[in-house]
């Protein structure tokens, strides 16, 4: 509706339209990591939007880096229960 | 003197006042005059203003040198122009307007009923009494109020009048007509007869509402047709100095797309509406018509195809005539400067978050009512009075404030009435009316074309809501919740243990309290789906979701079943699905129904290659965007409106096309063809394909819980 700025959404699809030689070049295997990435990040457009950044794609680094802290966190948790029942 | 009681019906303008007709308590319709002098103003260079003086000197008209308020600009000197000629003034002001472009008028194009209800606040539909002298009214006094929860109704006579197919694919052979409890038809096959039986009828019944299919844009063109042709006269107007008023086709773009609207024929002295012509009414029909006529002083015949929008204008307009502040011809509002840092803080919509993707259990949706109107009601949101502190009540507030409270007053008086009775229908019409003034009285506060819209204006209301919703959710997680979903203005949240309503009505206070905007709780999900992107599986879409509440009623947004495209046969079908699955309490409940959804489908796709469905279950619709020769790669309804095309079918943007998937060189057929497709030319595969993507849809979600059993 008339805005002037473009919106997250754009905003990222726009940056991985600019990356898809970087991407192309890619191994397939990688290739899916890679869009994963992009996936973190859209979990995250409305925090994003939020954060009034100059530089947007700055923020979507961080909700990418958060999306893997998550993904780490839940890891080891399991880790620590797994390793808790091997000791009972 | 005489005098008489009953519901004013209509108001126009004439060449030395204006006419009424009033609906008298003793069932007569009266035809009544009022004298009506109506004022305009010019602003600007003074030098002009005193060549404008001597250029309408000539004229009939009363000249005077004032001061009056512009909502922005404070008082300003102008110069008034008084006529007691209303039918007179858009021609005179359009000549005025191009001697002098350069000037700043006020008050030169508003809608003689908006006039009309500030000077005597007596509204249409409305009750009044009225003492005339020899058809000249003398006064009148209103009776009622259109902010009243329960207006007596009118008691109108309806004719109806329809053909017996559409008159675009079709000749039609005969008329239906309906008036009260009979029913009969009127052949078309002979101009003469018809019209004389139609005249009668007219003279006979004296309808006030003659509601028709296709009368704009077939039944009027065409009876002025057949009088000519017959040198029968006949003036569907109840007024008979007056001709049929037409106002041409066009084809417009707005909310995102192409829309066509026929010509039209209004009536004077009583109503014509055309139900395939009239823009929400089949959302809300006539009583949300003659709702929105009521409170916003547009006639019903205006109001039927008129966009809601057109319909707060003329609210804004009245508030602003009740409040001697003078009514721009222009927009003259333009976005004030910012830095960058400032655009990017402003240019913002409502908050749309990320939902969860997957099947959740006891899931509550709670909802802010009415949420941008009441946050511009509340907070003094309007374009005079954003950025300034303690500022008196604004322009929109005022327009907003009967309405919100109208609305909110209709929807606890629904939400304590039974669903059986019998008034439910006609009062969910009238909210729903109500509801469309709200929604879009947010839109106008930032349309470039809006006279009272301000683009800081706006963006006030959507910062305001995003900060109400992130209040939401942090009081939502200090009390424990997860949010699953937030949608502009409303939440879904979760927590374990809790599925009785009773149960999230401490967080519904908690967020009251807080926000100070009012929220009530749609309904708590046994189970709702949130649909990830078909792109990227780990992708989350924000207005894809579907789920049961408790009492086994499905909500389902942005799948194949709520999208006009789907034919009936797929949403038929993915409805069945979700009814089956509706049938699940739990998340593990759905995915052990996920068998039964795939036997039913096996059975809906037997049922199609063998040629049990009928036809006209798997038509497709499509809207034109643009002319058939603008697209380079022809959509299918384009390649549909070739094959008509050729048979003489005129197609403008914003049209729809109905067609069939066919096995044959443009892989479509027009549903309008004379000759109907053989049942073996039907593309099955591609109907099949269309299913499959609707079911998929559907049972996604559940596909998950699956994985652990398979593995045991």
């Amino acid at each position: 509706m008339g805005r002037t700025l473009v919106t997250i959404t754009q905003l990222l699809t726009e940056t991985e339209a600019n990356l898809s030689a970087f991407r192309r070049t890619l191994r397939r295997s990688d290739q899916y990591i890679f869009d994963g990435l992009f996936a973190a990040a859209r979990r995250h457009i409305a925090a994003i939007g939020q954060a009034e950044s100059l530089l947007p794609f700055e923020t979507a680094l961080l909700a990418m880096l958060l999306e893997q802290s998550k993904e780490i966190a839940v890891l080891q948790q399991e880790l620590d229960e797994l390793k808790k029942k091997n000791l009972g | 003197m005489a005098e008489a009681i009953g519901w004013l019906l209509d108001v126009y303008a004439e060449d030395d006042g204006i006419n009424l007709w009033l609906l008298t308590d003793d069932d007569k319709r009266l035809h009544l005059r009022m004298e009506f002098d109506i004022t305009f103003y010019a602003a600007g260079d003074f030098n002009l203003l005193r060549q404008v003086w001597k250029y309408l000197k000539e004229k009939d008209v009363k000249l005077e040198r004032t001061v009056r308020r512009d909502l922005f600009l404070g008082e300003r000197d102008v110069m008034a122009v008084t006529t007691s000629n209303p039918a007179g003034l858009q021609k005179m002001f359009g000549e005025l307007q191009r001697q002098f472009p350069s000037l700043d008028y006020y008050d030169a194009d508003i809608p003689i009923t908006l006039r009309f209800i500030a000077r005597t606040n007596t509204y249409l539909l409305g009750r009044c009494h009225v003492r005339f002298d020899d058809e000249w009214i003398q006064s009148i006094e209103p009776l009622s109020s259109p902010w009243e929860i329960d207006p007596t109704p009118i008691p109108l006579r309806i004719l109806t009048l329809a053909p017996d197919c559409n008159p675009a694919i079709r000749k039609p052979k005969q008329l239906h007509v309906k008036y009260g409890q009979r029913e009969y038809s009127l052949f078309l096959d002979s101009p003469r007869p018809f019209l004389i039986g139609l005249k009668a009828d007219l003279q006979r019944l004296d309808p006030d509402l003659i509601l028709t299919d296709y009368g704009d844009t077939w039944l009027f063109p065409q009876l002025g047709a057949w009088s000519e042709e017959t040198g029968i006269e006949l003036n569907p107007n109840r007024d008979e100095n007056r001709q049929i008023m037409t106002r041409k086709a066009d084809s417009y773009f707005a909310y995102g797309q192409v829309t066509y609207r026929g010509a039209q024929s209004h009536l004077f002295g009583r109503w014509h509406i055309d139900r395939k012509n009239a823009m929400s009414f089949g959302e809300y029909g006539l009583e949300g018509a003659m709702e929105q006529a009521r409170v916003t002083g547009i006639g019903v015949q205006e109001m039927a195809r008129k966009s809601p929008g057109a319909g707060i204008t003329a609210m804004q307009m009245l508030t602003a005539l009740c409040n001697a502040v003078m009514v721009p011809v222009q927009k003259q509002q333009v976005e004030g400067t910012k830095t960058l840092s400032e655009l990017i803080r402003a240019d913002h919509g409502g908050l749309i978050y990320q939902p969860l993707i997957g099947l959740h259990g006891n899931v509550a949706q709670i909802d802010f009512s009415s949420m941008y109107p009441a946050i511009m009601v509340k907070h003094n949101i309007s374009p005079e009075t954003v950025g300034l502190e303690n500022a008196p009540e604004g322009l929109i507030p005022k327009t907003l404030r009967p309405l919100l409270e109208k609305r909110l007053m209709l929807k606890n008086i629904l939400s304590d009435l039974d669903p059986r009775d019998c008034r439910v229908e006609i009062l969910k019409a009238r909210a729903a009316a109500l509801k469309w003034l709200l929604v879009v009285c947010f839109g106008y506060l930032g349309y470039k074309n809006a006279r009272f819209g301000k683009i800081e204006s706006h963006e006030a209301v959507t910062a305001t809501s995003r900060e109400l919703m992130l209040q939401a959710k942090e009081v939502a997680e200090d009390m424990g919740f997860t949010v699953i979903h937030m949608y502009v203005d409303c939440l879904f949240v979760q927590q374990e243990g809790f599925h009785k309503p009773s149960e999230f009505t401490p967080l519904m206070n908690a967020i009251e309290e807080k926000t100070g905007i009012p929220i009530a709780l749609e309904g708590v999900f046994k189970w709702v789906a949130f649909l990830a992107s078909k792109r990227d599986a780990r992708v989350p879409v924000p207005n894809q979701y579907f789920g049961a509440f408790q009492d086994g009623t499905l909500k389902y947004r942005g799948i194949e079943l709520r999208r006009r495209d789907t034919t009936l046969w797929v949403r038929k079908i993915q409805l069945k699905a979700l009814e089956v699955l509706a049938g699940a309490n739990t998340p593990h409940e759905f995915a052990d129904r996920i068998p039964d959804v795939m036997a039913l489908v096996e059975c809906a796709k037997r049922d199609l290659r063998i040629g049990r469905v009928p036809l006209g279950e798997l038509v497709i619709r499509q809207r034109l965007s643009r002319t058939i020769e603008a697209y380079k790669t022809p959509s299918p309804a384009a390649r549909a409106a070739l094959q008509l095309q050729a048979h003489g079918r005129q197609f403008a943007p914003g049209q729809s096309l109905e067609f069939l998937f066919a096995r044959n060189a443009t892989g479509v057929h027009a549903w309008e063809l004379d000759e109907t497709l053989d049942s073996g030319r039907l593309d099955t595969k591609r109907y099949c394909k269309l299913l499959d993507r609707a079911v998929q849809t559907v049972l996604d979600p559940g596909k998950p819980l699956l994985v652990p059993q398979r593995l045991l």
